[in-house]
């Protein structure tokens, strides 16, 4: 039989539409509180997702409902100051990314969850899409050999009038982080890219503002980080479309990418045919992929599948994990580095 | 009486400025702060104010509200995912209704919509009036629809929890200059072809200026307080009428293909089923396809403004032709006199006063 954890949610944005089908599904977890500044969004939240409360007050919700697992989906600026007080009130921490705005703030965030002796966890989400897994396996077959090299390259329309990052009358509270509006995704781009990058030895970074004026400090990253001998390229740009989200992992063998906003596989591996025939094998394999990943994609686009798949199995993961006292699957390295590259990237803002 | 209009500066909400000016108010017209205003005639009456704010923002609502003594609330948002409508329409109206509360303004003008209404479960030419039943599984039918019923719940709260004077108005389809092809009709596929859809049914629609009209006057009626009342126009147009007057007045006109409401509803109900059978209604279909939407749009039913003429002395002042005559024409509708005009009194009371 499982135990539910009692879970509580801070934050109803629009992030905690995939963190609260989750809590409502799982039999893992049971939703004793919703919270939000807005007295309409806590109430809403709480009768859509069969939250027992609604409160604007975390603290209350922390001392009445008294929750395990506290998910932090408020804007990354709040992180520290919420996770802190759940740690301290005794609730294991999920928060949206970023985690905290700096390494430092990170650090002493960490060292209170290990006072606290209570779990800290970042949602890494694309990690687990299955796209990812895929490729992991790929790898650790050794279908692609040796990784030399991975580029992560997401496009999003964010300048586009009338979307949320563009409104002039009311900023989104992103243009205030570091990086702007890049830094709700960078976090994404690093942790992905860090997969297969061993160690942080050197990187460069261009960050531009293509499209001016004030409201976006940047709209374009470009930025190379080098670990040992494999080389990652994390590449964001608001003025392509479509908007896309690849990934290609290069190693000495072989070739695999794909896109997380239009789910595919595309493999060059080498085949069983040998030198001769592995190229044409692969020209058809990839056809018959390619085939496949079309009539899903029409299914998901019609079934209003997101690219949210991986949360839900991060999260079943996490809770399964703490509910056996077992480490979470996203680990303090996998934080860390992921914290570190940011910062490192953001040291080089005025390099190029 | 001092009106604070929100959304003054949107389809709507400009025409009610210049009806409310017509009527002898003073108006603090709030717009948003990167809005162009000179582009309003009535930007520098000398009896406008005009008030830069986002209402999604509380900050520094309460202060703004110094001063007035009635709130007409136009402003929502119709387009974007859930989330950005919820900010948009409720959250804003949260802010709105809690500053208010702070301020003391007990007298609410709330401005809903037909979207409300449970159409499907009305019958085919039956009449649809402020009795009618509200949509009860709200996410069979757009963002739109979800977020203007919070609202409303949000008025009636308000109105309890405050001793507060509401009168929330329901208009109909909105039309006029710029805003003549609409949903009721059909729907666009491409730049150059409009899908039409039935031809029989009445159109529920309000010209902008004659709602704007029905609006300002409900500032300064005690009868309306409490009240929730649909605003149409007298002597309404069939789709067929409508449509063959937008030929008349389009210069390019789309290409028209022609579905009968039979045939649409019996195609909606196919895809439903095929919904409910093999997708566990998860599937999100275009809204041509989805029963409730296309009820909500193009159903054959009657409608009544007897309530709203009654309670608000209204008489919708354009009818059909001199209606599309004004919104094909040159003439500036929101130019407002400047001479000094009394403005209508009404007792404000404050809120808690009953």
């Amino acid at each position: 039989m499982v135990t539910a954890l009692k879970s509580a949610v801070i934050g109803t944005g629009v992030i905690s539409k995939e963190h609260l089908q989750f809590l409502r599904h799982s039999d893992q977890a049971e939703l004793v509180g919703v919270c939000d500044l807005s007295p309409a969004a806590s109430r809403y939240a709480a009768e859509q997702f069969g939250a027992a409360a609604a409160y604007t007050d975390y603290r209350a919700m922390l001392d009445q409902a008294k929750p395990d697992v506290v998910h932090i989906l408020t804007p990354p600026q709040t992180h520290q100051r919420l996770a802190t007080d759940c740690l301290e009130a005794g609730a294991h921490v999920i928060c949206e990314k970023p985690i905290t705005l700096s390494y430092g703030d990170f650090e002493t965030l960490w060292e209170t969850a290990q006072r606290c002796d209570r779990h800290l966890i970042e949602d890494h989400n694309y990690r687990f899409n299955e796209p990812i897994l895929a490729i992991n396996q790929l790898i650790e077959d050794g279908s692609l050999g040796e990784i030399q090299e991975v580029e992560i390259r997401m496009a999003l329309d964010v300048r586009n009038e009338g979307g949320r990052f563009a409104d002039p009358n009311l900023p989104c509270p992103v243009h205030q982080l570091p990086a702007g509006v890049i830094h709700d995704v960078i976090t994404h781009m690093a942790y992905l890219a860090l997969q297969y990058l061993p160690s942080i030895d050197r990187v460069a970074a261009a960050w531009s503002n293509h499209g001016g004026g004030d409201l976006f400090k940047y709209d374009d990253l470009d930025a190379i980080a080098i670990g040992g001998s494999v080389h990652a390229r994390l590449r964001f740009s608001s003025h392509t479309q479509p908007d896309c989200f690849s990934i290609i992992v290069r190693g000495t063998q072989g070739l695999a990418e794909t896109d997380l906003f239009q789910p595919y596989l595309r493999c060059i591996t080498p085949r069983s045919g040998g030198k001769q025939l592995s190229p044409l094998i692969n020209q058809w394999v990839n056809g018959w992929e390619l085939i496949n990943a079309s009539v899903s994609n029409f299914r998901r686009k019609v079934l209003q599948q997101t690219p949210y798949e991986g949360l839900h199995r991060l999260m079943a993961q996490t809770y399964s994990a703490l509910s056996s006292g077992q480490a979470p699957p996203i680990s303090f390295e996998d934080m860390a580095r992921t914290s570190q590259l940011v910062e490192a990237l953001l040291a080089q803002e005025n390099r190029l | 009486m001092k009106l604070w209009i929100t959304g003054a500066s949107g389809f709507l909400g400009q025409y009610v400025v210049a009806a409310a000016l017509a009527q002898g108010h003073e108006v603090m017209a709030v717009v948003r702060p990167q809005t162009n205003a000179q582009r309003l005639s009535w930007h520098d009456h000398p009896r406008v104010q005009l008030v830069r704010l986002d209402l999604r923002q509380g900050r520094g609502l309460e202060a703004a509200l110094a001063g007035a003594d009635a709130v007409i609330h136009l402003a929502a948002v119709k387009s974007g995912d859930f989330y950005t409508q919820f900010a948009g329409t409720v959250l804003a109206t949260e802010n709105l209704l809690s500053a208010m509360a702070a301020q003391g303004i007990g007298q609410l003008i709330a401005i809903s919509t037909f979207s409300v209404y449970d159409y499907i479960n009305i019958k085919p030419w039956g009449l649809l009036d402020e009795s009618a039943p509200l949509v009860e599984n709200p996410k069979r039918r757009d963002e739109y629809t979800q977020t203007k019923l919070i609202q409303e719940r949000l008025y009636r709260e308000f109105e309890r929890d405050h001793q507060a004077q509401v009168t929330i108005l329901r208009p109909g389809m909105i039309y006029g200059r710029d805003n003549l092809w609409h949903s009721l009709i059909g729907a666009e596929i491409g730049p150059s072809r409009w899908l039409r859809i039935g031809g029989r049914s009445i159109l529920p629609m309000s010209y902008v200026e004659n709602c704007a009209e029905a609006i300002a006057l409900a500032a300064s009626s005690s009868a309306a307080i409490g009240q929730t009342l649909n605003i149409v126009d007298d002597e309404l147009p069939t789709q067929h009428d409508y449509t063959e007057m937008l030929l008349r007045v389009t210069a390019e006109p789309p290409r028209l293909i022609s579905v009968s409401w039979a045939s649409l509803r019996l195609l909606a109900w196919l895809a439903g089923q095929v919904n409910h059978r093999f997708c566990a209604d998860q599937a999100r279909l275009p809204g041509i396809l989805v029963s409730d939407k296309i009820h909500a749009r193009f159903k054959p039913l009657r409608y009544s403004n007897e309530s709203a003429k009654r309670l608000l002395g209204w008489v919708p002042r354009y009818d059909f032709s001199q209606a599309v005559a004004r919104s094909c024409g040159e003439s500036d509708l929101l130019a407002v006199a400047h001479d000094p005009a009394k403005s209508p009194q009404r007792t404000v009371v404050p809120l808690g006063g009953g």
